[in-house]
């Protein structure tokens, strides 16, 4: 019998497929979010609001991660961005390998911004990195305000916390300040947006900040 | 639920790495999982057992997880502390301007293998 060294990291392979990703969609000068939620969060909304008030300032792609069915695809399209479905049939996250493949399937010169919309879960995403320059957690006043303490990891792992569904504050049990303490004792880097995509509060506040990552302001 | 598509992870790396050691069988492989890494090392090792199973070379491979501790530094102190649910506050200067130091560990130290 013999020992064998290997000292690599478990996503190995996964990591150079996101490096990869991430070096090309760079050297297109293409800024890259992998937004991740709870189902039901609000990220397809979100990013329908986005991407109709940023028509004619910047030019988004968005690769759609779902278990099943293409109907956000759909709704992404219909808003005006060139999209890509990624169905996982029963996986609980989207992998590097994945959006290499879809990938292939957008015209990336065109583009500014590229979403990537991760499957509805706050637990198994934050383990795989997809070759983005930032992490975006939704979280929305109608799932509990407990979500940063329950799902810590997804906190730590994201630069910025959107907090959706703010219009209906006045008829939830939500404690929006214990949401914004708890995620900062986790991640005190968090950058926060409170907004709603219904009404558009706070929807300008994000896009304008989105403007400054397309243009080459780190987070 | 991730767990299976880590353990997937391993026995592939383990696999690539067996072939390049011409080895005929892999007996152990070791680990290293952070308590902040994200996984439960109960699932990951079922789901290791299962995959194993099925594959010729690693058919009867034990796993064994060396646990690492979620714990940071702080500056100010100049001392180092377990981290407890994710908040790396400093429990003497109560400063949050400590850095993690362990625990987002997931990694294949080494591996056992039997070679023709």
């Amino acid at each position: 019998m013999v020992k064998i060294t290997i000292a690599q990291n478990i996503l190995a392979a996964n990591d150079t497929i996101a490096g990869e990703i991430q070096q090309n969609l760079s050297a297109h000068g293409i800024r890259t979010l992998n937004i991740m939620s709870s189902p039901g969060a609000g990220k397809t909304t979100l990013l329908e609001r986005t991407i109709e008030r940023l028509r004619g300032r910047l030019s988004i792609g968005v690769i759609e991660g779902d278990v099943e069915t293409s109907a956000d695809a759909e709704r992404i399209e219909a808003a005006g961005a060139q999209t890509v479905q990624i169905n996982t049939r029963g996986a609980c996250h989207l992998e590097a390998h994945m959006i290499r493949d879809a990938l292939a399937q957008i015209e990336v010169a065109s583009l500014d911004l590229l979403v990537i919309e991760n499957i509805g879960n706050l637990v198994c995403p934050a383990a795989w990195n997809l070759g983005e320059d930032t992490r975006v957690v939704v979280v929305s006043t109608t799932e509990g305000d407990d979500k940063p303490a329950k799902y810590p990891q997804m906190f730590a792992a994201s630069e910025v916390m959107v907090v959706n569904k703010l219009d209906l504050l006045p008829y939830v049990d939500y404690d929006l300040q214990k949401v914004k303490r708890q995620a900062l004792a986790i991640n005190p880097h968090l950058r926060i947006f409170e907004l709603s995509c219904r009404t558009g509060e706070g929807l300008d506040t994000w896009c304008e900040w989105l403007i400054t990552v397309v243009k080459g302001v780190r987070v | 639920m991730h767990e299976l598509a880590i353990a997937q992870s391993i026995v592939e790396a383990v696999e690539a790495k067996a072939v390049e050691c011409n080895a005929t069988s892999v007996k152990g492989v070791r680990l290293k999982v952070g308590e902040a890494s994200g996984v439960v090392t109960d699932s990951l090792s079922f789901c290791f057992e299962m995959l194993v199973s099925l594959n010729p070379v690693l058919a009867g491979a034990h796993l064994l997880i060396d646990d690492v501790p979620h714990r940071a530094y702080c500056r100010h102190c100049d001392k180092d502390f377990a981290v407890t649910n994710f908040v790396a506050q400093c429990p003497t200067c109560q400063e949050w301007s400590s850095e993690v130091i362990s625990g987002t560990e997931l990694q294949i130290i080494e591996m056992e293998i039997e070679s023709s």
